[in-house]
């Protein structure tokens, strides 16, 4: 099995880091460098872990733990109003990345107002395309309880954020953290910043509950390894987004479009079967520039093969 | 600044009173607001805003916050109150040109050709634009949904009230009630 961590320090001697990583058959997730500063989040085979953090370490190096790295995470607000922008919803998706995960923010088209707040179907099926969705709402309970109706149904686990506590949410949202309502400034004293430490823990629980089913269904191929295979590509090597690939739990997000490259998709050979055959490839719902390839399970891939030689 | 916050949802009751306090601060008229009350109802929802100021908003010109003289064909003013000092250069800089007005030091200008009669009228600030500040700043604190709005002016004391579909009368003669408790006409 695949983990992931950080390593944070300088560049010096970093070249022996990433001959190391591909010694033990270890992908670089990201890259961030600052001046001299280093920053990689690396996902390793486990059981060479204590191998890679004595080497972090003998360059002067420390390991950092990122529960979130290797995921995508979506914080969403009701529009992206004033009302409701930047704070807190750019300090919480700050959290979300200082555990590591990848973030995206968002706001509704019609998210706004108590009994005419909306959600498209075309606005859920974006949400579902992430390993988890944290929804940020106001103070006052009353337009919660109306405004549960936004989350209901969505294929992803949903983390609440809200000012008052609230209860019997259980049917719409997995976890729900109160205290945090709407705010006019960061979210910067003690007592906030433990607020966004508890949201932090509660989106972390949500995703190795998330690993947990994954566990007991096994995907044919790890994201992180399918990763590798798609990093020889040209286009997405030579791509100058900040991450051309993005790791979910269970699927990748390719940026480049699925349209011009569907060729490729469809011929890449993965421990001697197609691509299409392992795994479920289609044109993001954001807009085409990116491409979801969803990763089968093994028993699906089975029941699958079962069902062509019969 | 005194602010009191009525409502039926105690959580959201002090969040607002927050927000309140932040946003009017952050546009900068907090110094010129005396007591407000806010009516907080999400159920219904009404939400009702109303501010009594420590003094009417009134136009401003050159001669209420600076002392002038005319010496031959140049006029001396004398700052006397900062805060509008950006807005007296920029009034004398629009009216004769920036090669007319000099800056001795920070509170001292010369007006080349400037008839101090004619200056002393200039306008340095609008009492509207107080005013729509103040009603922009209290959009702000609302929740955005709120969008159906009622405003009611009256000297120093502006009430806003505020629903997410249609305003009925009851609504409306709770605002002037609230409105006419700081002291407001109708």
């Amino acid at each position: 099995m695949f983990e992931v961590m950080m390593y944070d320090g300088g560049v010096y001697r970093s070249e022996e880091l990433f001959e190391a990583i591909e010694d033990v058959g270890g992908v670089i997730l990201q890259t961030t460098r600052s001046a001299q500063i280093l920053t990689v989040t690396m996902s390793i085979p486990g059981e060479d872990k204590d191998f890679i953090s004595k080497v972090c370490q003998s360059i002067g190096g420390e390991v950092k733990c990122v529960p979130l790295a290797g995921t995508e995470i979506a914080v969403i607000g009701c529009t992206l109003g004033r009302h409701h922008m930047p704070h807190p919803i750019c300090d919480i998706a700050e959290e979300v990345r200082q555990y590591g995960g990848i973030t995206a923010v968002m706001g509704l088209a019609r998210g706004r107002g108590k009994n005419t707040s909306q959600i498209s179907a075309q606005e859920k099926s974006i949400i579902e395309e992430y390993d988890a969705a944290v929804f940020m709402l106001g103070n006052f309970k009353n337009c919660i309880d109306t405004k549960k109706e936004l989350f209901k149904n969505i294929n992803t686990p949903v983390i609440l954020v809200c000012g008052p506590p609230i209860e019997n949410f259980e049917d719409n949202c997995e976890v729900v953290v109160s205290g945090v309502g709407r705010k006019a400034e960061r979210m910067k004293s003690p007592e906030e910043m433990k607020k966004l430490q508890e949201i932090g823990d509660a989106i972390d629980e949500v995703i190795k509950n998330k690993k947990t089913m994954l566990e007991e269904d096994p995907l044919f191929i790890h994201p992180a390894e399918l990763k590798k295979l798609l990093e020889e590509y040209e286009p997405i090597n030579m791509s100058l987004r900040p991450a051309p690939i993005v790791l979910h739990l269970d699927s990748l997000r390719v940026k480049i479009s699925y349209r011009e490259h569907k060729d490729y998709f469809n011929s890449l050979e993965v421990y001697g079967r197609k691509l299409k055959e392992i795994a479920r490839v289609s044109e993001s719902k954001i807009d085409d520039s990116s491409t979801i390839i969803h990763i089968k399970t093994l028993s699906e891939i089975e029941y699958e093969d079962k069902g062509k030689t019969q | 600044m005194e602010v009191e916050v009525v409502g039926s949802d105690s959580y959201g009751c002090s969040a607002y009173k927050t927000l309140f306090e932040t946003i009017i601060s952050d546009v900068g008229k907090a110094t010129l607001i005396d007591k407000t009350k806010i009516i907080l109802k999400p159920e219904i929802p009404l939400f009702i805003f109303s501010i009594r100021l420590i003094n009417k908003p009134v136009n401003k010109v050159i001669s209420d916050v600076a002392s002038l003289r005319q010496e031959g064909n140049e006029t001396h003013l004398s700052i006397s109150d900062e805060r509008y000092a950006p807005d007296i250069l920029s009034q004398l800089w629009k009216n004769y040109g920036r090669d007319n007005v000099e800056q001795q030091t920070r509170f001292d200008l010369v007006v080349i050709n400037g008839k101090e009669d004619i200056i002393a009228e200039l306008q340095v600030s609008s009492g509207e634009e107080v005013k729509k500040d103040i009603i922009g700043a209290l959009w702000r604190i609302m929740p955005e949904g709120i969008k159906v709005r009622h405003s009611i002016f009256d000297g120093k004391v502006i009430t806003v009230i505020a629903t997410e579909e249609i305003i009925c009368p009851e609504m409306v003669k709770e605002g002037s009630t609230l409105h006419k408790s700081l002291g407001g006409v109708v």
